[in-house]
């Protein structure tokens, strides 16, 4: 059984939306002034919205994904209560 | 800089937190102290003396009447904050008073204004009927975070989680695998994520407290007004049992799940948690096990947020996060808080050059 979409709730004159189109992974967002653009990432997406009235031609940015990439960070950590906490104890 | 967002009411307290014993709370990094007056209305005031610091919650410090008596040197002090009598001289100085706040009861919560009271405006507090309305049944309690409010505020905006942090009491496969819709009033400051499973399992929290047996059609509603008070709207029903056209939806189940995150300091929070319920209003075992239940629930994401600011709090700054779909509606309510705390510092800003000037 497919439901129909969510319907639209908030009411406001300025009113941002961004749907998670069902069965795929991209996003459609559409401002209050009807600009509609499709996109796979949320941080992008609502860049691109909050830029009303000037919304970027060909929707929002794709963030660059090199061929090869770069190896991944350590993670970091700079407060030495918090090493020694994570530290197992050894008996 | 803090992160704490300035001119905002807060939730300071139930209603039934407070009475004619003096009760102290830090909110916002303020140590507030609270009672009621002989006539019922609360009210809110820093809770140390002018005079030696002395905490006016701390015995032998008591109420006398409407007024606040220190229990060090008896310096005492009004409703409002101001000192009224002081040991041994009949000069009050002008000096001797207390910051008082603007308080709202409402709804059974008591909301606090922080920062500037001239900005008080109370029409702006938002509303959670239900928690004092005829037809619904609630089971509440606050829960103490030791971590910034911004962590809860992610892992309530992105119910995905449940699916992993809460399998086995609301989390079911179907959450995490359900889109959502997300949307923003940008003039209202809401942040609004729906998120509707047509077909799932349900999980023991919805199938013990309704009855249901089988798979429902289950709908989660989140209504967050930034950066206090969250709305979760659970809409539980048999599969495939939708609402009328009218509006009406006599044979679904209707949970109102709300949260008030109040900053305690800039890493510690009040997580105050309400459950809400239309059906079973008069089942006492219905509202123990909700009530455990949330509460059980609450304790997973404190455990979990706890070890997540104790990490945040170990590492350098400007660590890479990464977003996917499902943060969609959280990234939304991280910019509101953005935007809000920048008007108000900006407010602040403007407020000293006019007192500079």
């Amino acid at each position: 059984m497919t439901l129909p979409p969510p319907r639209e709730v908030l009411a406001g004159d300025k009113v941002l939306r961004i749907n998670w189109l069902p069965g795929s992974d991209r996003l459609r967002g559409r401002c209050h002034c009807g600009a509609e653009a499709e996109g796979e990432d949320p941080i992008e997406m609502w860049e691109w919205l909050l830029a009303h009235p000037n919304h970027p031609e060909g929707g929002p940015d794709v963030p660059p994904v090199p061929d090869v990439l770069p190896p991944p960070p350590a993670h970091r950590v700079t407060d030495p209560s918090i090493i020694r906490s994570r530290i197992p104890v050894l008996v | 800089m803090t992160s704490i967002v300035q001119n905002q009411w807060y939730v300071a307290a139930y209603g039934r937190e407070i009475g004619r014993e003096l009760f102290s709370r830090t909110i916002c990094g303020e140590s507030i102290l609270f009672w009621r007056t002989e006539a019922g209305e609360v009210t809110a005031m820093s809770d140390r003396c002018v005079h030696r610091r002395f905490p006016l919650s701390q015995a032998p410090s008591h109420l006398d009447g409407d007024t606040v008596v220190c229990g060090y040197h008896g310096f005492t002090y009004g409703a409002d904050g101001k000192c009224v009598a002081v040991p041994g001289q009949t000069r009050v100085p002008r000096t001797a008073r207390l910051k008082s706040y603007p308080v709202v009861e409402q709804d059974t919560l008591v909301w606090i204004f922080i920062g500037d009271a001239d900005k008080a405006d109370a029409t702006r507090i938002p509303r959670a009927p239900w928690l004092d309305q005829e037809g619904w049944t609630t089971v509440s309690g606050m829960e103490p975070l030791a971590a910034r409010a911004s962590l809860l505020v992610d892992n309530l905006m992105d119910l995905s989680h449940e699916t992993y942090l809460h399998g086995g009491y609301i989390g079911t496969p179907e959450v995490a695998e359900t889109p959502i819709t997300t949307e923003v009033d940008e003039e209202a400051g809401i942040v609004y994520v729906s998120r509707h499973m047509a077909d799932a399992e349900c999980p023991p929290f919805y199938a013990k407290s309704t009855g249901i047996e089988g798979r429902i059609t289950r709908w989660q509603d989140i209504e967050f007004a930034p950066p206090c008070l969250y709305k979760l709207h659970s809409r539980v029903a048999p599969v495939g049992v939708l609402p009328n056209e009218d509006g009406t939806d006599p044979h679904a189940f209707h949970v109102e799940v709300n949260y008030a995150i109040t900053p305690e300091t800039e890493n510690s929070t009040h997580d105050f948690w309400m459950v809400s319920r239309d059906f079973a209003l008069d089942d006492e075992a219905v509202t123990d096990f909700l009530r455990e239940s949330n509460r059980t629930v609450v304790l997973q994401d404190v455990t979990a947020l706890d070890v997540l600011e104790q990490v945040i709090a170990g590492e350098p700054d400007g660590y890479q996060e990464l977003s996917i779909n499902i943060d969609t509606g959280a990234l939304a309510a991280r910019r509101i808080i953005a935007r809000l705390a920048a008007e108000a510092s900006g407010a602040a800003a403007e407020q000293a050059a006019a007192t500079a000037r």
